[in-house]
């Protein structure tokens, strides 16, 4: 009985992520030449954000977190979150252009809330 | 003062440390004045505890910048109950209040049930002090909230998106949730550890698990509103890990406190009770660690936190350990209770059980997918909104239907004739419902059509059933309605405040399908004069006004709302800057219409320098069942937890019984 549930919801289960996939691959901007299609980009805000979001879109740039020497410039449009500003780390989903500008799905901006996701020994 | 506090922490370690080491020797070898010894440092634990907080609490009262932890959190001009509220703003205070919850509810716990559960609570005193132990070590070795520095001249204060009376409240909700797990855990561990496998365990502990999971509950749905009106995104939940993190173990635990019924009763799914009560436990570990370690970010971020590790390792020992019980204990947890078919309470109670555990699971797959990926294939992958949403629908909207059905159908074996005849009428408005529905458009989304007619249906049961129990009081003894319906409640209230719960569930349900299956949302640039209209509003951006407050410039556009031609007067939405700590925050404008429930809801996205403004409008409706859900929610716990002799005898005998029933304790 309880054999055939857990087998039926398993069953549920691969039906679904065979139909929509493992997810989204989330990269860095060390990692981001190594990927095509669609990614999570996840990276620190510095610099001034420049042009509009809810116009021909916002241009800012992200560093890896980790290697700062990476750069990638960002397209953004849709709504830009209230804790957006430099020095904030955010994820934004989209695709990576030729020209190497990173251009987001619209509205997929997040940035990660310093006070829940503290990390004892990095200060937020 | 640091010293006083970290001494009082170093008693509490030494307490603790006596209690699991003397209380475990005490319990095995059947010494019973040191396990009574044992006893006693537990409760004493607490109160050493509570007075490291209380340092703590005038650390924050008086300024006093020495302490690391309140120099990192608060300031001279913060506000006196967000300075109370700093205590648990960051990583070590969260630590302290876990830990001086936990030593609370471990003190009141051992001590209620010394009487009734002796021979239980001897080994209860173990486990309840090896959790203690290992957060008392977090906070005496590795994250201490009395590191002392230098005092600056005033803190660095507290961050905004603290700043605000949900978050005075939320975090302490859910920490008695999670915490309060920890109880019925420590008993289940208790039982197995002293081989008495009977049912003792569950009577012992059936209040705890309604107060944490009520807690538990009611913290969720604080951080949900604060979510809805403070972070101004226009939702209330976005299946981000912290907040998965409340609901996994609320899950896991409404599981647990459906199938221990069965286990009363019939003495059915021992094995089955076990494991979901330390499912629901390292849950609440989990979520703690999610939110606490760093680990949410990236695996990289984890690995430098100082906590991070040694919490995992605590993770990994409760679940060994819990494993280990019960795979030792096996053969007593054993019952001859058979299901006798698949029509019946058992089986009902049976199917929400594995729905509830299944929904819990493959949220807990989705939020350690990242973690997962990265560790496994050194690539993290992320699933978002659309799979969490997929399983909600597929486990969420069977348990609405189960909901209605489980309380209804009869012990042992259905008859198909009775079945016809309890549920023909909640079927029967629910089908009226859906034609009523489909007639007025509700077709559009069909996970929102289902999730309303099994809604009446689960409706339609709950208020069949107060009605027929209220006649049938009547009929024997002659009271008029008032009196008879709330005798009927009284005096089973932990049926009927079940059933308030249940109705709570579904208003909850309703709520959640019309705020995201049949909502509205535009956007768009206007300049004064301009027009919106979306939902049946027509909304008109009239000015933009400026004002310096105390510590931000409030930036509010200002729109007219009609609604079919009628004037439903204006709504304000903006911005906040703040100066000092060069953040900015959407203010929301909210109108709520409170006969239907729905909400109209502005964002100012963007104000131009020319005076444009964008704004995104969405029309709700329903969401704020929500909120009422909740109130609805905490006045069924309180029935079922409403202090009562009758059910007190009940539980005495039936404790008894359970107590006879047992088979002699096996020995270690």
């Amino acid at each position: 009985m309880i054999a055939l549930s857990v087998a039926a919801v398993l069953a549920v289960f691969l039906l679904y992520t065979s139909l929509a996939g493992g997810g989204t691959p989330s990269v860095s901007p060390s990692e981001l030449a190594t990927k095509t299609g669609e990614v999570a980009l996840a990276g620190r805000v510095v610099g001034t954000p420049t042009g509009d979001p809810h116009g021909a879109g916002m241009r800012f740039v992200l560093v890896d977190i980790h290697q700062p020497g990476h750069r990638v410039t960002v397209l953004y449009t849709g709504s830009v979150p209230d804790m957006f500003r430099r020095g904030r780390d955010l994820v934004v989903t989209g695709t990576q252009r030729a020209d190497g500008v990173f251009v987001s799905k619209p509205g997929t901006m997040i940035t990660k809330c310093p006070s829940k996701y503290q990390a004892a020994d990095t200060p937020a | 003062m640091a010293e006083f506090g970290r001494a009082a922490l170093l008693l509490t370690f030494g307490l603790a440390a006596y209690a699991l080491v003397g209380g475990g020797y005490a319990a095995w070898r059947g010494r019973r004045r040191l396990a009574h010894s044992a006893r006693n440092a537990l409760i004493a634990s607490f109160f050493s505890t509570l007075v490291a907080a209380l340092v703590l609490v005038a650390g924050f009262l008086r300024d006093d910048f020495s302490l690391a932890y309140v120099a990192g959190h608060s300031s001279r001009a913060l506000p006196t109950p967000y300075k109370l509220s700093a205590f648990w703003g960051g990583q070590e205070g969260s630590l302290l209040l876990w830990l001086l919850v936990l030593t609370g509810y471990s003190a009141l716990a051992v001590w209620l049930a010394r009487k009734r559960a002796r021979d239980l609570v001897v080994w209860v005193t173990p486990v309840l002090a090896g959790i203690a132990l290992g957060f008392t070590w977090l906070l005496v070795a590795v994250s201490s909230p009395f590191d002392v520095i230098a005092a600056p001249a005033d803190g660095s204060g507290l961050n905004p998106s603290l700043q605000n009376p949900y978050m005075v409240v939320h975090p302490v909700a859910l920490y008695l949730g999670y915490v309060g797990l920890a109880v019925p855990f420590a008993f289940a561990m208790g039982a197995l550890l002293s081989g008495r496998t009977d049912e003792r365990w569950i009577v012992a502990t059936r209040r705890w698990t309604i107060v944490a999971w009520t807690a538990l509950g009611i913290g969720q749905l604080l951080g949900a509103h604060w979510a809805y009106v403070e972070v101004g995104w226009g939702g209330y939940y976005a299946w981000d890990p912290v907040e998965n993190a409340a609901l996994m173990p609320w899950l896991a635990a409404t599981a647990f406190l459906h199938s221990v019924m069965i286990q009363e009763k019939r003495g059915m799914l021992r094995v089955w009770n076990v494991t979901l009560v330390s499912l629901a436990f390292c849950l609440s570990l989990f979520g703690t660690f999610l939110t606490r370690s760093g680990v949410v970010t990236s695996i990289h971020s984890f690995t430098k936190s100082s906590i991070g590790p040694w919490f995992l390792g605590f993770i990994v020992v409760a679940v060994v350990f819990a494993v280990g019980m019960i795979w030792l204990r096996l053969p007593q947890l054993r019952t001859t209770a058979k299901l006798e078919s698949l029509v019946s309470r058992e089986a009902a109670f049976l199917y929400n059980n594995l729905l509830l555990v299944a929904l819990c699971l493959t949220i807990l797959w989705g939020t350690a997918w990242p973690m997962v990926s990265e560790a496994v294939r050194g690539e993290t992958m992320v699933v978002g909104r659309p799979y969490f949403d997929f399983f909600l629908r597929i486990f969420g909207l069977p348990l609405l239907l189960l909901m209605g059905i489980g309380p209804l159908v009869a012990w042992r074996r259905a008859s198909l004739r009775g079945l016809t005849r309890t549920f023909a009428w909640p079927a029967a408005v629910a089908l009226a419902t859906g034609v009523v529905l489909i007639a007025l458009g509700a077709g559009s989304s069909t996970p929102g059509l289902v999730a309303y007619t099994f809604s009446a249906f689960v409706l339609a049961t709950i208020v069949h059933e107060f009605a027929r129990g209220t006649s049938a009081r009547r009929a024997l003894t002659g009271e008029p309605v008032p009196t008879a319906f709330g005798r009927l409640i009284g005096r089973n209230r932990r049926r009927y405040g079940g059933y308030v719960v249940h109705a709570s569930i579904v208003l909850l349900a309703i709520g959640i399908a019309g705020s995201s299956a049949y909502d509205s949302v535009t956007e768009g640039r206007l300049t004064r004069g301009q027009s919106l209209s979306v939902g049946g509003y027509t909304l008109t951006y009239r000015s933009l006004g400026e004002r310096e407050a105390a510590n931000a410039t409030e930036v509010r556009a200002l729109l007219d709302v009609r609604r079919g031609g009628k004037d439903l007067g204006t709504i304000q939405a903006g911005k906040n800057a703040y100066s000092v700590e060069q953040q900015v925050s959407n203010e929301v404008g909210i109108r709520t219409d409170y006969l239907t429930g729905e909400d109209l809801f502005v964002i100012a996205e963007q104000v131009d320098d020319n005076g444009a403004v964008f704004f995104r409008i969405f029309v709700k409706p329903l969401v704020n069942l929500i909120w009422l859900a909740g109130l609805v929610f905490l006045l069924g716990s309180v029935i079922t937890l409403w202090p009562d002799a009758r059910e007190e005898r009940r539980l005495a005998t039936r404790e008894a019984r359970a107590g006879a029933r047992s088979d002699t304790p096996a020995t270690t």
